[in-house]
Parts: structure tokens; sequence; C-alpha cells
């Protein structure tokens, strides 16, 4: 085995390892807002794991470029949609996203 | 099999328990599966199209990582106005 390959293979290894510890806080989780913390790293680090693989291998070719393209799109928008998904279960949950009257974001930390 | 099919194999088995996510429990926590199984199935199309060597599969990952954002903002929405199915 050369270093290159060894290279993709530690790289695809932890991109798979990233997201089946994704499923398992998905699973383990018990609160939805808890959940979510979970799908940032299996759309934000493991794309960048299976690029960069892929980036070994290939390099400028079309493989490498839209590896690159597909970890970039994941990157920029999956945090909009976690974000709407936040929004979209408070209003499930409570009727409305927005702060209700009196709620704070903050706790107030004790005298 | 090479390490691109083994690590594809790998994330296809991980779609079965996130389609188990996404057919129990509240409606959010669906979503919440459907979310996370639609970003491994990007990943996993790009692992398997480097492993059977074929370029053209590479397009196949791309247009579904834009079209499943696409669809789930849709339902995102829908969720968020109270409709649901």
């Amino acid at each position: 085995m050369t270093g290159k390959q060894l290279l993709i293979a530690v790289l695809l290894g932890a991109a798979a390892l990233i997201q089946f510890l994704c499923v398992l806080g998905v699973w383990l989780m018990p609160h939805v807002y808890d959940r979510l913390h979970f799908l940032t790293p299996a759309t934000s680090v493991a794309p960048w794991l299976v690029a960069g693989a892929v980036w070994t291998r290939e390099a400028m070719a079309h493989q490498g470029i839209v590896a690159l393209l597909v970890a970039v799109f994941m990157l920029v928008f999956q945090p909009v949609l976690t974000h709407a998904t936040i929004r979209a279960a408070r209003a499930h949950q409570l009727g409305d996203w927005r702060p209700r009257p009196g709620e704070t974001v903050h706790r107030r930390s004790p005298a | 099999m090479n390490e691109w099919l083994w690590t594809g194999a790998a994330m296809v088995g991980l779609l079965v328990p996130c389609a188990l996510l996404a057919m129990r429990g509240a409606i959010v926590d669906r979503l919440l599966g459907f979310e996370l199984g639609s970003a491994i199935t990007s990943l996993a199309l790009v692992v398997l199209a480097e492993g059977f060597d074929r370029s053209v599969y590479f397009d196949l990952a791309l247009v579904f990582t834009a079209m499943q954002y696409g669809a789930t903002l849709m339902i995102v929405r829908f969720l968020e106005r109270g409709v649901t199915p």
C-alpha cells in the first residue's frame, strides 16, 4: 500500500466514522434541538474528508472538482437548512418561532 | 472491493437507521432523519462514483445535493406554516 492509498483510506475511514457518530448522536439525543447539532459534522466535516480523498487520487480532474463543489455546497447551504429546521421545530412546538413575551434567550447568572 | 466501495457500502448501510428515524416519532424528528439521510446519500454517491471509476456519476451526486437542499427547504417551510401530512 502506497502513502497515497493509505491517506485515501484514512480520509474515507474518518468520513465514514464521523457519519456513523452523527447517526448515533441523532438516535441517542433526547430532544430535537440536541439532535440538530449532530447534523453539522455530517455536512461540514465529512464532505471535506471525502473531497480530500478524491483530490488525493484525481486532483484537478472532473471528479475532484465536482467532489469539491459538493463539499462547498453542503458547507454553505446546510447551516441555512439547520436554521430553518430549528425555526420550523419551534413554530411546530409553540405556534410561532419568535420569542414569546417575557422569554429571554440568555439566563441571568445567580447573584 | 477497494476502499472506496467499502466506504460507500458503509454509508449505504448508515441509511438504514436514517430511514428508521424518518419513519417514527414526531414529525420534526422524522425530518431530521430525512436530512441526515440526504447528506449521507450525497457523500455515498461521490464515494461510489469514484469506486466504480465512473466520472459521470459525480454529476448525479452534485445534482442530488442541490435538489435535496431545495426539497428539504420546501418541507421545512410547509412544516413551519403548520402544513403537516
